[in-house]
């Protein structure tokens, strides 16, 4: 019997080897998936190993206390053992750009650089700063700012005073995801302290005489007393380091997985799909084996061998496929620079586990039950000349199942739809569309004759007699057409979701930017300042006014407080601006009123009327009155709203956060932006940007994003196509005959082809009106998780686009089966058995 | 329907030839491995007339008739279909030919499952974009006797119906010669019986050109004329044949 399996397997060699290759992309993406954060997870623990080597002991401050300072560095100098030690100091020191604004949304990093045997600071070029006066830049830093060893450059101290520095070198911040995202400046130990103004260090480092690390964490443990710092040995640090910063691998992982699921579950469909037909098409050579004596067990037996091998083998071609794949992107990503060092490729026993795990399961449980299918063939079979066309007929059962499916799953993803919005109602909705999924699954092969009349609708017309006989037969045998079509709706139902979230996001955010700002450009500072006070001095809002260009300016400054019992911001505004209140009114904003957010109204249960109190340094309890609640995220200022004057009794007289400019009607954009930034010019730590920009960076990202998840889906939509393919080069084989037969009759070659193309054409147009319908829907009911008030918007042109693509698609996957089609002889057709 | 073994007489008036094989060679495979399946021959089929070919098995009957038909190429030699050399034409050309002027029934395997059983019958009209002959189309269905039976598919047939939809189609598109390769070779004597009187009547009322490969001598005793093939060459023939004649003469030929 295993003789028989594997002659069969060599005969069909060319019809399984799509259905291989269909298993080949989904396990070598997951193996691929694999390799690469295997590799980069590797790349991560060798450069920690190699920076905490260098370090017997580290002192770490324990979250939620003091750092350790001086006096702790000096105890640990005095303990017995210890070779040498040295704080690291880090904080915010501002680099300024060669534009003469500080570079970035956040202030660079300050950080010491030791050198020595305590060294870890990674010099590229150049060397380490050594005197007062010179400063080292992260490589990535200096390239997109334009700094190189020699320039000088400008840095802010913690008061926002410049100082002018020397480049003398360049180092890599490895690992260190905060530095990485920051950038950073690194300074002599006594120049960090300056700079950042930090009494305190991030981190302190010893070095051993002689001694082994667990006895000097011993002694430095003693010698710190109760300080509750933690003192870690140098593995520990690197294990934790390697913890710390491998963290967003971990989510890199998931995510590509997600993706090589949603292949995976495209593959098995494919593979369920060709084995089906395969066992279809040698119903006689089933029915011979049976009266040559042959079990329903080993006929079953043999199916499921031919699924194994094709499985293994398609596994391991996957598994090579996916380590090509990780390198590939390895080294393209370090071509890109998105990773400082090159990483080689690792194939951990895992990967190869998973791969063929996956690859072999997939494979074989796809083809169990056109296996059991196999064991029905009568013994009779084998003495019918032509095997008669089987009716479909929707029984009761389908349909019935098909029904709860389709009910429970709207009845999910309606209750998720009504739930508040959030990740909770996101998965609820996820799981609906599951439900409803496993429905059309069921209903599908008797959806395919009504929607196949509506795909075949304009090519029944538009191609004559090829076009009619490729509508027929595309909805010839219902269950094959069916999975051959959901494979695509996966890919199209996902990828319409996806760009209807993304368009309807647009939408909604759009909306809210032009609510929210009514103002055409905004002045602010960084982001992540440590003090209370605002970037942003007063004298820039002063300067803004005088601008003939300009028409309104609001100044905006906030504070920290306690606001009840929780920690909150307290802000106020100056200027010709008016918070849109959802209750009560602006009557009682005076000295002792407060606005507060919908947010706040809800967490604090308050309305207008009730008492809120506000604690700050300067001015003790206060007791507020609420005058009115605005509804949060929707007004340009956030958190307990107070009037200027009040605000100033309670903080004192702070500079601003943010400079609301409206610019004169009538002026252009290029007169507003030039006084605007004439304006703040004098100032290197106030940022312009214009709400136009605003909404450019968000309208890319969004397109970035959807551009990378449509990539990533492609994988799904390719596996689909092949599956078309396979069907349709299993059909011309079945058909073979009736193709002579047409031929005979006088079709051309050329309509032959046109036929299987139309036949395609129509499958692929079914998943793909599925797909849309679905996606659509969904995109909808996900929106709905994202904000209650979102603006639903249904992006037709890349819709429509997604159904061209998906017809256009089918007639490609058809082009090698029809040729094949019209290559045959008539003759040869004709005369085969 | 009564099965005679008695063959009408010749059609009178001058008769024209609707198909010709002038020295006509068919080689399959080349060196040590070819296979001479015609060795020459030259025979011609006369308009409205019925032939019947026959031969031992292997002795190059459906390759004869495939390269009359235009389904395969000779090797050398020539074909002519009415006035039209076929020999030499490019495979659309010879696929136009086939849609417009000739009609073919074959053994097995004659109709689209797919499509009903009218739907079959005008499937070459159809294809060739033209416009039905609904006279004759009405004439062809009733001399089937298929008329409540048209909207039903071939597996809803019995195989001696879905051989007389097979003819009526070949019929439909009134072309200048019908082949049919053992047309009665899958049915039972009655169903055969059934077929072959339709053939006949067709060449009788319609002036349907028939040429069609049996091995079965009652069968070729509806023919008008009986040619007689042995290893890729016509040994001889017999006019008016009856089963008897005819089975005289295999008997001589295998002897
Ligand atoms: N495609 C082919 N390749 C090689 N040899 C062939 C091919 N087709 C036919 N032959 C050979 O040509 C010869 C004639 O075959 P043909 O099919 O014409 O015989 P036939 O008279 O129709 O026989 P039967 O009565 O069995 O149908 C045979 O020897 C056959 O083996
Ligand atoms: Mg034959």
């Amino acid at each position: 019997m295993i003789r028989t399996t594997l002659a069969g397997l060599r005969a069909h060699r060319l019809r399984l080897l799509l259905t291989a290759l269909a298993i080949t992309l989904g396990a070598g993406f997951i193996a691929g998936t694999f390799v690469l954060t295997d590799s980069l997870q590797a790349g991560v623990t060798r450069q920690v190993a190699a920076s905490a080597d260098r370090v017997d002991v580290a002192v770490l401050p324990r979250a939620g206390h003091g750092k350790p300072g001086e006096a702790e560095l000096a105890a640990i100098r005095r303990t017995a053992g210890v070779a040498e030690a040295h704080g690291l100091v880090r904080g915010p020191a501002a680099l300024v750009g060669k534009d003469g604004k500080v570079a970035g949304d956040t202030p660079t990093t300050g950080v010491s650089v030791v050198t020595g045997r305590l060294g870890r600071t990674a010099m590229t070029t150049g060397r380490a700063p050594a005197a007062d006066g010179e400063i080292a830049l992260d490589e990535n830093t200096a390239r997109t700012r334009g700094f190189a060893a020699g320039d000088t450059a400008t840095v802010l101290d913690s008061a926002d005073r410049p100082h002018t520095f020397q480049v003398v070198g360049l180092f890599d911040v490895g690992v260190d995801q905060e530095l990485a995202y920051t950038g950073a400046v690194g300074f002599t130990p006594d120049a960090a302290r300056r700079m950042t103004g930090e009494k305190g260090f991030a981190e302190i480092d010893v070095a051993a005489a002689g001694v082994p690390p667990e006895r000097l964490k011993a002694a430095v443990t003693a010698a710190l007393g109760g300080a509750g710092h933690r003192v870690l040995t140098g593995d520990e640090l690197a294990a934790e380091l390697a913890r710390v910063n491998g963290g967003n691998l971990e989510f890199l992982t998931l995510a590509l997985l997600m993706f090589g699921l949603v292949a995976m579950l495209v593959a098995t469909l494919v593979i369920y799909n060709t084995f089906n037909i395969l066992i279809a098409q040698r119903t006689r050579e089933m029915a011979l084996l049976r009266c040559l004596g042959a079990t329903r067990r080993q006929v079953f037996g043999s199916v499921l061998l031919e699924s194994l091998v094709v499985g293994v083998l398609s596994s391991l071609a996957g598994l090579a496929a996916g380590y090509g794949l990780g390198a590939g992107a390895l080294r393209a990503g370090t071509a890109f620079g998105l990773q400082s060092a090159p990483v080689d490729a690792t194939l951990t026993p895992r990967t190869i586990a998973v791969a063929l795990a996956v690859g072999v399961l997939v494979t074989v449980a796809a083809a169990l039950l056109p296996a059991r299918a196999a064991t029905r063939v009568a013994p009779i079979a084998a003495l019918r000349t032509q095997s008669e066309e089987r009716e479909f007929r929707a029984g009761a059962a389908r349909l019935v199942i098909a029904g709860l499916f389709l009910l429970a799953g709207a009845g999910v993803t309606v209750a998720g739809t009504r739930m508040p919005p959030g990740e909770q109602a996101l998965f609820v909705v996820m799981g609906g569309g599951v439900l409803i999924f496993c429905g059309v699954l069921v209903l599908g092969p008797v959806l395919v004759r009504p929607l196949s009349a509506v795909a075949g609708w304009a090519p029944a017309r538009l191609f004559g007699v090829p076009g009619r006989l490729a509508v027929d037969n595309s909805r010839r045998h219902p269950k094959r057409s069916a999975t051959t079509t959901i494979a695509l709706t996966i890919g199209v139902t996902l990828m319409t979701t996806l760009s209807v979230i993304t368009a309807t996001t647009r939408a909604t955010y759009t909306a809210q930017l032009d609510e929210q700002f009514p103002i055409d450009y905004l002045v602010s500072g960084q982001f992540g300042r440590a003090d209370a006070g605002g970037a942003l001095p007063r004298e820039i809002a002063a300067t803004l006014r005088a601008r003939p260009e300009l028409a309104s300016v609001t100044q905006v400054r906030g504070a920290e407080a306690r606001i009840g019992d929780a920690k909150g911001r307290v802000v106020t505004y100056h200027g010709p601006y008016t918070v849109d209140l959802i209750q009560g009114g602006m009557r009682d904003f005076t000295a002792g009123g407060a606005l507060i957010g919908s947010n706040t109204a809800d967490s604090l249960k308050l309305k207008p009327g009730d008492t809120l109190t506000v604690t700050t340094a300067k001015a003790g309890v206060q007791r507020l009155k609420v005058a009115g609640v605005y509804e949060s995220g929707k007004a340009l200022v956030s958190g307990v709203v107070v009037p200027e004057g009040a605000f100033e009794t309670y903080f004192g007289r702070l500079d601003d956060d943010r400079v609301l400019v409206g610019a004169r009607d009538g002026v252009t954009a290029g007169d507003s932006r030039k006084a605007v930034e004439a304006a703040v010019a004098a100032y290197p730590t106030a940022k312009v940007v214009s709400t136009t920009e605003v909404r450019g960076e968000f309208d890319q990202a969004l397109d970035t994003a959807l551009a990378v998840v449509t990539g990533l889906l492609g994988l799904a939509i390719l596996i689909s196509l092949i599956g078309i393919a396979n069907t349709l080069s299993l059909s011309v084989h079945e058909r073979t005959r009736e193709s002579a037969l047409l031929r005979a009759l006088g079709l051309t070659r050329r309509q032959l082809k046109r036929m299987l193309s139309v036949e395609a054409l129509v499958l692929g147009l079914i998943g793909a009106i599925v797909g849309v319908v679905l996606g659509t829907a969904y995109g909808w009911a996900a929106s709905r998780t994202i904000a209650t008030d979102v603006l639903f918007r249904l992006p037709v042109g890349q819709v429509a686009l997604f159904v061209v693509l998906s017809g256009l698609a089918g007639v490609l996957a058809a082009v090698l089966p029809a040729r094949r089609a019209a290559r045959a002889s008539v003759v040869g057709a004709l005369a085969a058995d | 329907m009564t099965v005679t073994g008695e063959a009408s007489g010749p059609r009178t008036g001058p008769a024209t030839v609707a198909v010709a094989a002038q020295g006509v060679t068919k080689v399959y495979g080349t060196g040590d491995a070819a296979v001479h399946a015609l060795r020459g021959v030259d025979v011609g089929f006369h308009t409205g007339a019925f032939t019947a070919i026959m031969g031992p098995s292997g002795s190059g009957k459906s390759t004869l008739m495939h390269c009359l038909a235009g389904l395969d190429t000779v090797t050398s030699g020539q074909v002519r279909i009415g006035d039209t050399e076929i020999t030499g034409l490019s495979d659309n050309e010879l696929t136009l030919l086939r849609r417009d002027r000739v009609g073919f029934v074959f053994q097995s395997f004659n109709l689209l499952p797919t499509l009903t059983a009218e739907q079959n019958i005008r499937l070459p009209l159809e294809i060739a974009g033209r416009q039905a002959d609904q006279e004759l189309l009405d004439r062809v269905i009733r001399t089937v006797g298929l008329r409540d039976r048209l909207g039903h598919r071939p597996a809803e047939l019995s195989g001696g119906q879905q051989q007389r939809v097979a003819v009526a189609r070949a019929l439909a598109t009134k072309p200048q010669v019908i082949f049919a390769d053992e047309p009665t070779g899958n049915l039972d004597s009655r169903s055969g019986a059934e077929v072959l009187a339709f053939l006949r009547t067709s060449v009788r009322e319609l002036g349907q050109t028939i040429v069609m490969v049996t091995h079965d001598p009652v069968a070729a005793s509806y023919a008008d004329r009986v040619v007689f093939l042995r290893d890729g060459l016509l040994v001889t023939e017999v006019l008016r044949p009856t089963a008897q004649t005819v089975l005289d003469t295999l008997m001589k030929l295998e002897a």
